[in-house]
């Protein structure tokens, strides 16, 4: 693999990772899922210091992702918009130019739809939860495609949640 | 029965009731962290989150600062005026005020500010656990969930959420995965001391699209994807759910604002496989991003909201008699009825007597 091709490459992960984020933002899960592998995994995971242990606050492989989405208009959700704030840190190709990993920053606000007083919070942007994104891609024909993604938060405190991915 | 007005509305109810008042003011609050809190036996942590010696963990208990600490493999309590972490290890307890303390219940650390506790835990909880207690201490369990949700809401509202089912109509999940007839035949059983717990029914898992029986996996001495509720006076939440185990932990922090703190429990011999199987069911109902926790929290804000203080008092009926099945509310006036006690005050007309009993103290 030439270093032409290698950068040509981080562009695109660096796209699709800006690309995914513009998706979620809009709840189009669909597109979000078009750009994954059929073999993807996501996770949001985080780590307690308080019990000591790396956990996972959620999971699931792309099958049930498109199942959940498909039942979120059965379930009472808050639907106040979420809006990532993602840069892209380091992304790492390998294997030939076969595959590749990315680290991602992410900020997450949530611009409050209702709230405890409506009149008063609607509109009001709050910051949701920080973390990072650690990817993997798996590239063929030079396009990468998502293979999993894990959310790591740093926050254990999550109020009012949501059932959406992050 | 026929349409009720506004005038209605405001009549006495003739099935019992409380008065929103008890979710909403300041000094029932603070009589609340006076004569409950920090009187009451608090499941403030487990015994797996500070396994090593010298292992220590912390909370707060009516604005108390509190530390549990491992000896030796025993635990001891302490006030400690400052905590800067929420555990670690090797803490200088020189000088401390040491609490009463016990193991119990599953491996849940008990404490209580009460310096003189007339019960044991044993005793406080009055039989409450006896329906899961094949299940949660037949062998050793060990917390691999924690999260924690500030709500603007009253404490109680919570510990209402799991102690009245008819919201169960909120959760798509329950209404597909139970709603039959052995889960209308639920019992809800009162204990001393205004603790319930509610019988157990099969969860049908596999009703809901993608979800799977979960019946491979379970606890110790608990038939396949059954599912008990263990409601503790005066907010604390035991919930045994097929092969997940979970409680609640109430810190009231205002008549509006409440920290709710989450666990999820497997086994300590739990293979990687099973563990993984228990957190993943764990996190489909009840994680953060799950199909109920989030529903529940929605619902107990906007009750919150709508009772704050300055808005019309209101009654809150808990009038359904249903020979102790999972709707009737005998759940709610029993455990209103041990509040009541603790405060001296009617749960109907809690400002009444509260002012002549803080007089009365002062």
């Amino acid at each position: 693999m030439t270093n032409a091709s290698a950068v040509e490459i981080e562009k695109k992960i660096e796209k699709i990772i800006y690309r995914t984020a513009l998706a979620l933002d809009d709840n189009d899960w669909k597109s979000w899922f078009d750009l994954c592998d059929d073999a993807f995994f996501y996770s949001i995971t985080s780590f307690s210091p308080e019990i000591n242990k790396k956990m996972t606050y959620f999971s699931g492989n792309k099958k049930e992702l498109v199942g959940l989405m498909d039942m979120l208009p059965k379930h009472n959700t808050d639907h106040s918009p979420l809006h990532r704030h993602t840069s892209v840190y380091t992304v790492e190709v390998a294997d030939e130019g076969q595959s590749a990993k990315a680290i991602s920053s992410v900020t997450i606000y949530q611009n409050m739809l209702d709230g405890i007083n409506s009149h008063l919070d609607s509109g009001e942007s709050r910051l949701f939860v920080i973390g990072k994104y650690f990817d993997e891609f798996k590239i063929e024909d030079g396009n990468p495609k998502f293979l999993s993604r894990e959310t790591k938060l740093d926050n254990r405190r999550l109020d009012k949640g949501s059932h959406w991915p992050l | 029965m026929a349409p009720r007005n506004h005038k209605n509305w405001l009549k006495t109810p003739k099935v019992e009731y409380i008065s929103s008042e008890c979710y909403n003011n300041y000094s029932i609050f603070e009589q609340e962290i006076e004569h409950i809190f920090s009187k009451v036996w608090v499941p403030m942590c487990h015994i797996s989150e500070m396994s090593n010696d010298g292992d220590f963990r912390s909370t707060q208990i009516a604005n108390k600062n509190v530390v549990a600490v491992n000896r030796g493999g025993d635990v001891h309590v302490f006030l400690c005026p400052s905590i800067d972490r929420p555990a670690g290890n090797g803490l200088s307890t020189d000088g401390l005020h040491e609490l009463h303390s016990e193991v119990k219940h599953g491996g849940m650390v008990w404490t209580t500010l009460d310096l003189n506790p007339s019960l044991s835990v044993e005793e406080w909880t009055c039989g409450a656990f006896d329906c899961i207690a094949d299940a949660i201490d037949t062998e050793e369990m060990e917390v691999f969930h924690y999260h924690k949700a500030v709500i603007d809401t009253n404490y109680k509202l919570w510990h209402d959420t799991n102690s009245e089912f008819y919201h169960d109509f909120m959760h798509y999940f329950n209404r597909v995965s139970g709603f039959n007839d052995e889960y209308f035949a639920r019992k809800n059983i009162p204990f001393d001391n205004g603790h319930v717990n509610v019988s157990s029914f099969t969860v049908n898992y596999e009703e809901y699209e993608g979800f799977e029986d979960r019946g491979e996996l379970s606890f110790p001495n608990l038939p396949p994807n059954q599912w008990y509720m263990v409601d503790l006076f005066p907010g604390y939440n035991f919930n045994l759910r097929g092969n997940a185990y979970r409680s609640d932990i109430v810190t009231p922090l205002g008549p509006n604002r409440v920290l709710i703190e989450f666990r999820g429990y497997g086994l300590k011999k739990d293979t990687a496989e099973e563990r993984a199987t228990r957190v993943k069911a764990h996190n489909s109902i009840w994680g953060p991003f799950g199909r109920n926790l989030h529903e529940d929290l929605i619902g107990v804000a906007g009750q919150g909201t709508t009772m704050r203080e300055g808005t019309e008092t209101r009654n809150i009926l808990h009038g359904r008699h249903e020979n102790s099945t999972i709707h009737d509310e005998v759940g709610m006036r029993h455990y209103y009825e041990a509040w009541g006690k603790f405060l001296g005050v009617n749960p109907m007309n809690p400002l009444a007597l509260l002012e002549d009993n803080v007089q009365a103290a002062e």
